[in-house]
Parts: C-alpha cells; sequence; structure tokens
C-alpha cells in the first residue's frame, strides 16, 4: 500500500470534497475521517519505518525515515483533536452570527489543505520539494489567520504573509546555495539529485563557503517560520487573531514543521563541517527565544497573545535541546516536541471557548474568577497550563528535566542552568497569569449564555494521551525517537 | 584569433541581461508612478526569461526552456496583468508614497549593491556562465527588501516581494549549470503564483475593511 502517498492524497482529497458539500457537519466529519486515517497510516508506517530505516516511494520522491515518521504522528494527533474541536466551534459562531457560511466552508476546505502541505513538508525527498510544501502551507494558514476578517485580523494576516514571504524567499536562496554546494564545482552533464537520501550520503564532500551562507539563510528563512525570536514578530499577532482551531495547528505543529525545514539543513552542515558550526546559531536563537518569551509573558494583557509566547518559549527550548547536540538532549527534545503538540491545543481549545463567551480576549474583559462562569473549561484549562509549565507527573516535566540533565552530563553547565533560568522565569509568569486569571472573585455580572461542556471531548482525549504517554511510552515509539535523534545527531 | 564560440557570446549576453535587471530595479526603486512600476517588473521579469533561454540554448538543456516559458507566461505577462486589473478595480491612486525621497533611496541602493558585490566575491569562482551574476542576485534581494519597507501601499510590496524572487532565480541560474531540478522549479513557480493570488485577496480585503491600502495604517496590535 503506497503509505505515504496516501497521507498526503487522504487530506488534499478530504478538503477538496468539502467545497461539494453544504453543511458544516458533513465538513468537519469529513475532516475528521481523513485524519484518523492518516493517524492509521502514520501508526502503521511505524514499524516499517523501524524495520527498514527509510520507505521511499514514487522513485524515491517521498521519503520517510525516522523524523519524518515522527512529524507525521505529531501532525495527525494535532490535525485529529482540532477537528473534534472546529466543528461545534463554528456551530457556535454561526449561531452567534459572528462568522458567515462561506467563511466555515473556507476553514474546513484550508485546514485538510494546510495539513496536506505539512505532510509533504516532512516527507518530500527533495529539499526544493520541501521549500515549496513549506511556503505552500503558509499560504493556506494565512487566510485562516484571516478567517473572521475583523481589522486586527487583517492586520495579523498581513504581518505573517509578508514577514512569512521575506523568510521563505531567504529559505528559497539558503535552498538554492545548498543545490549550489551540492552540484560542486565539477559540474557533471547529467542534473544531479537534490534529494535528501543522495545528499547526506555527498554531505562531506559540499563545497565549504557555499554550505556555510546556505545554512545561514535557511536559519533566518525557516527560523522566520518556526518563530524563533528575533524573528517572531508574526507570531503572537497570527496566533491570536486566528480561530482557535487554527491557532491551535500553527502552534502544535506548524511552528515544528518549519523547525524541522531547518533541521534537514542542520543535519547536512553538521555532516560536511562537523558539529561546530550551524550548532551554535542554533543555540543562540533557541536561547534567546526562550528568554525573550518569559517577560513577554508577565506583560500580556491578551489571552492568547500570552499563549503564543508560551509556545515561542517551548520552540525555544526543542531548538536548544537540539543544538546541546547530546543523544540525550536531543532524544529530550523530540520527547519535548510531542508532549507540546499533546498540551498547546487544549489552552487554545480552552481560550476559544472563553473568547466565545465573553467576546474578548482581554484579561481586564474575561477576569478575574473565570471558572465560576465555565467551570470545566478552566479545570481543563488549568491541568493543560500545570503541564505546560513544567510540573510533574506531566510529560513537559519529563521531557525538560531530560534535556537539562542531558546538558549537565555532558560538561554544558551553563546552558543547562541557563535553560533552568528561563523556565522558572516563565513557569512564574503564566502561573500568574493564569491564577490572577482564572481563581478568585467574579467581579463582573454573571455571563447568563456560558455553556459548560464545549470542547470538553477533544480536550479530555488530548488531556488524557498526555497523562497516558507520559507515564508509558510504547518501546516503538521510544525506539522511533532514538532512531530520529540519532539522523539529527549524525549517528544514523 | 579565433570567433568567438557560442558559450563566450552566451557569457556576454547573460552578464548583460542581468545587467539590465539590476538596471530596472533601481529604476522600481525611483519611479513613483504605481502602473510603470509593474511594468518595469515585467521587462526585468523578462531579461530573466532571457538569461534562461540563452542558458537553456548554450548547455543545450531542455527543460531550462520550460522555465522560461513559465517566466514568460507567468511573470511577464500573467502577474502584470492581474496587479493592473486590481489597480484599476480597486481604482488606487496612482502616485506611490515612498518613506525615503528618491535621491536618498537611490544612494542607499548603490550601497546595497556595494554590499551585494562584497558578499558574492568570495563565490565569483563558482559562477557557471557570465560575470556578477551572483553579485547583481544578491543585490536584487537586497534591494527588494529595502522596497518592501520604503513602500506603503499594499500592492507595492507584492512587487517588492516578487522582485526579491527574480533575485533568488537569477543565483540559481548563476550557481548551478542548469538550474534547479524541473519538479523545484515548476513548484516555485505555482508558488509565487498562488502566493500573488493569496496577497491580491487579502488586499482585496484590507482595503474594503481599512478603506485604504496604506499599510502603515495596520498598527493595532502590538507587543
Amino acid at each position: 500500500m503506497p503509505l505515504l502517498a496516501l497521507l498526503i492524497f487522504v487530506p488534499a482529497a478530504a478538503g477538496l470534497a468539502c467545497l461539494l458539500v453544504r453543511s458544516p457537519r458533513v465538513m468537519s466529519a469529513l475532516g475528521g475521517l481523513a485524519y484518523l486515517t492518516t493517524l492509521s497510516l502514520g501508526i502503521a508506517l511505524l514499524p516499517q519505518v523501524l524495520v527498514r530505516g527509510a520507505v521511499t516511494e514514487w522513485n524515491e520522491f517521498l521519503c520517510a525515515d525516522a523524523l519524518s515518521a515522527w512529524m507525521v504522528l505529531l501532525i495527525s494527533v494535532v490535525s485529529l483533536s482540532t477537528s473534534l474541536y472546529a466543528g461545534r466551534y463554528f456551530q457556535r459562531d454561526l449561531d452567534a452570527r459572528s462568522i458567515t457560511p462561506g467563511r466555515v466552508r473556507q476553514f474546513f476546505v484550508l485546514t485538510p489543505l494546510f495539513v496536506a502541505g505539512m505532510f509533504l513538508v516532512v516527507l518530500a525527498n527533495n529539499l526544493g520539494v520541501m521549500w515549496f510544501a513549506v511556503e505552500a502551507t503558509a499560504l493556506a494558514s494565512v487566510l485562516l489567520v484571516a478567517l473572521y476578517n475583523r481589522q486586527t485580523s487583517l492586520e495579523a494576516a498581513w504581518k505573517y504573509i509578508i514577514l512569512g514571504s521575506m523568510g521563505l524567499a531567504l529559505a528559497l536562496f539558503g535552498t538554492v546555495f545548498l543545490y549550489a554546494a551540492a552540484v560542486g564545482p565539477h559540474a557533471s552533464e547529467k542534473l544531479p539529485s537534490f534529494n535528501w537520501s543522495h545528499l547526506i550520503t555527498v554531505a562531506p564532500q559540499f563545497d565549504h563557503g557555499l554550505i556555510k551562507l546556505a545554512f545561514v539563510f535557511a536559519l533566518i528563512g525557516y527560523g522566520t517560520k518556526a518563530g524563533l525570536a528575533p524573528m517572531h514578530t508574526w507570531l503572537p499577532d497570527a496566533h491570536s487573531e486566528a480561530p482557535s482551531p487554527t491557532s491551535a495547528m500553527l502552534s502544535g505543529v506548524s511552528l515544528k514543521i518549519a523547525l524541522y525545514a531547518l533541521l534537514r539543513f542542520h543535519i547536512l552542515t553538521t555532516a560536511c563541517l562537523g558539529s561546530g558550526f550551524s550548532r551554535h546559531f542554533l543555540l543562540g536563537f533557541g536561547l534567546f527565544s526562550m528568554f525573550l518569551a518569559a517577560p513577554f509573558i508577565l506583560v500580556q494583557t491578551n489571552l492568547k497573545r500570552m499563549l503564543a509566547y508560551s509556545s515561542l518559549e517551548h520552540i525555544g527550548l526543542i531548538c536548544t535541546g537540539i543544538a546541546m547536540n547530546t543523544p540525550i538532549t536531543i532524544f529530550g527534545a523530540l520527547l519535548h516536541m510531542g508532549y507540546h503538540a499533546l498540551t498547546k491545543p487544549v489552552l487554545f481549545f480552552a481560550a476559544g471557548n472563553i473568547h466565545q463567551t465573553f467576546h474578548s480576549l482581554e484579561f481586564r474583559v474575561i477576569g478575574p474568577g473565570v471558572v465560576k462562569v465555565l467551570p470545566v473549561t478552566v479545570l481543563l484549562m488549568a491541568l493543560a497550563a500545570l503541564a505546560a509549565i513544567g510540573l510533574p507527573p506531566f510529560g513537559l516535566f519529563l521531557s525538560e528535566m531530560t534535556v537539562i540533565s542531558g546538558g549537565l552530563a555532558a560538561q554544558q553547565t551553563t546552558v543547562s542552568v541557563l535553560i533552568l533560568v528561563a523556565l522558572l522565569a516563565s513557569f512564574c509568569g503564566l502561573l500568574q497569569q493564569l491564577t490572577r486569571l482564572l481563581l478568585g472573585p467574579r467581579k463582573h455580572g454573571h455571563v447568563s449564555d456560558a455553556r459548560r461542556t464545549d470542547g470538553a471531548p477533544a480536550m479530555v482525549l488530548l488531556l488524557g494521551g498526555l497523562l497516558l504517554f507520559s507515564i508509558w511510552l510504547p518501546a516503538p515509539l521510544l525506539e522511533l525517537m532514538h532512531r530520529a535523534a540519532g539522523i539529527i545527531g549524525g549517528t544514523p | 584569433m579565433n570567433a568567438p564560440t557560442s558559450t563566450e557570446i552566451g557569457s556576454q549576453l547573460i552578464t548583460f541581461f542581468a545587467a539590465g535587471m539590476l538596471v530596472f530595479q533601481l529604476l522600481l526603486v525611483v519611479q513613483r508612478m504605481l502602473l510603470t512600476n509593474i511594468r518595469l517588473f515585467a521587462l526585468q521579469s523578462l531579461l530573466l526569461a532571457a538569461i534562461a533561454s540563452v542558458l537553456a540554448y548554450v548547455h543545450n538543456a531542455p527543460h531550462v526552456y520550460v522555465v522560461a516559458v513559465l517566466t514568460l507566461i507567468g511573470k511577464v505577462v500573467f502577474l502584470p496583468w492581474l496587479l493592473n486589473r486590481q489597480v484599476r478595480r480597486i481604482g488606487i491612486s496612482q502616485e506611490i508614497e515612498p518613506l525615503l525621497n528618491a535621491p536618498a533611496a537611490m544612494l542607499l541602493c548603490g550601497g546595497l549593491t556595494l554590499l551585494g558585490y562584497i558578499v558574492a566575491r568570495p563565490f565569483t569562482a563558482l559562477e557557471r556562465l557570465g560575470n556578477n551574476t551572483l553579485g547583481i542576485a544578491i543585490t536584487l534581494v537586497l534591494t527588494g527588501f529595502f522596497l518592501m519597507f520604503n513602500r506603503r501601499k499594499a500592492i507595492t510590496q507584492v512587487l517588492a516581494l516578487l522582485t526579491v524572487e527574480n533575485g533568488v532565480m537569477l543565483a540559481a541560474i548563476a550557481l548551478t549549470t542548469y538550474g534547479m531540478p524541473l519538479v523545484v522549479e515548476l513548484g516555485i513557480f505555482f508558488d509565487v503564483m498562488v502566493a500573488v493570488m493569496v496577497l491580491g485577496i487579502l488586499v482585496y480585503r484590507i482595503r474594503e475593511s481599512f478603506d485604504s491600502m496604506d499599510t502603515s495604517k495596520l498598527n493595532q496590535l502590538k507587543g
């Protein structure tokens, strides 16, 4: 069975099929069915990757190694939970007349295409194809950010597309330089392959100057899309103005997909120049993102903007963990990707409920004492928030400890301490902000049309998954992450 | 003296066309009329298509002709037509209001050109055909970014983005004998077309919502 091709075609077909149906319920079911299919395909892919190392299809056009297979699972899980939440969410928006049916259809058409684009990013063997898949995800998601058509959402979408396109133009420049480095000074008659599986074998012979240039351009380019500071300025705008299901997708997977693209460049650069060059850049940008996030979390007055800065902190940690370049820290970073993908959507779903109830995301309008109005939502949100700030028994504690202890074991004391400081700072920030908002006496009057259990199934499912995987990681999954860490660390 | 070979003539033609691309870019920087800007971009893309076809002829590489034809159809005919139509449909005033005046902008772009050549210097040995093409490519990217910041109207920012893309494509031709693999070129082409359409949709909606295309009015989101 052509697993990889189906992974891309199933969501794309579901998106196009939504053009033909009218009822939002059917559209949402189509999406959910597609993501369920991709999740089972992803699980089916897992043993194949473990046995064969890399699965290729279509004359090596598509290729999945352990790292790709891990990303496939993340994309599927986040998309599936989003589709569980999105159906009812937009139904409520339609009832409140805050959105038109045409725009709801736009959501259900574009989201599966966005997902198909992300699958293409992680499954493309050709790095040029990977670039245009990243650009395609940006184009699909920008209209989702602008979905509500408010002045602010148009502004967010415009900043997102302009910064994103500038970044991706630089990434394309990096891609061109990489190709030039691969072609080498002695041009052969034939058009050389730009496939990952070919590049990684010839990486040591690349032109050193060009590969450095290629990595720096890719870092700025894909780093913009991944939201690394200081290129992150579009991130809080887009996350806060997008509809909550889209915010969950952007934060839960889209950032990591861009980081994945950057990692492919990092792996090639490391294979060519040794581990000294690219990892220092990643370390700098990762730590800077972490330290920038903490004060911004503390001063935010908008719920979803604050969550966006928390995503910035997590992506910074993942980047730093990879840059520390020991098997344990890379493993911890990959683990962190997974746990974060299970946690962050819950927070954005809860923020969506709050937004729909209070018609605002500003703290002074909604708080304090949200728990009196939306008890179930607040309970689930609090659990997810405790997970996000890294308290046990949730997995994020585990992955953060893995990164820090791995760093300490490898004598990288300074970096480990810096990570700990940054984590503590945003721990305090998030805890203080959310306590003030969610708990305490209710000052404003009771909101009459509060819906008590909205979106609970999706949130319970994600949190349940998080708890389950925090205490029990299945052996194949563990093996998959070890292999992926091996690929990044350069020991295949 | 031997008669110049087709490679030498091709090399000179490519150098000439690349220089032309740079000239059009600098004209874009100082030109204040929107429709003329679109025409200048079309001419610049025409030169890019010409470079691709010279390359295809010299190397006898048929797939590069495909790239040339795509550039011709997409960037010389279709996109300028699309942008023109949009300008007329929403009836924007013709004048562009740059942040920096023309002499200052020109001076800055001169500096950027110098910078582009300095960055390109270590790599000139890698250029396949023509001279200075990599320097010009980097300059196009840098001045394209400057254009983006210097213009307030949304549609001129789209044009600036497209000139950056032209620069990247020129670099691809300059550094590799046959350009990128065809599937990549097709993908890039498709992406650029869709990107301009998406940007067009956004420009239209911004225009409806703000009653203006001035992107400096997009300033409500902070922190």
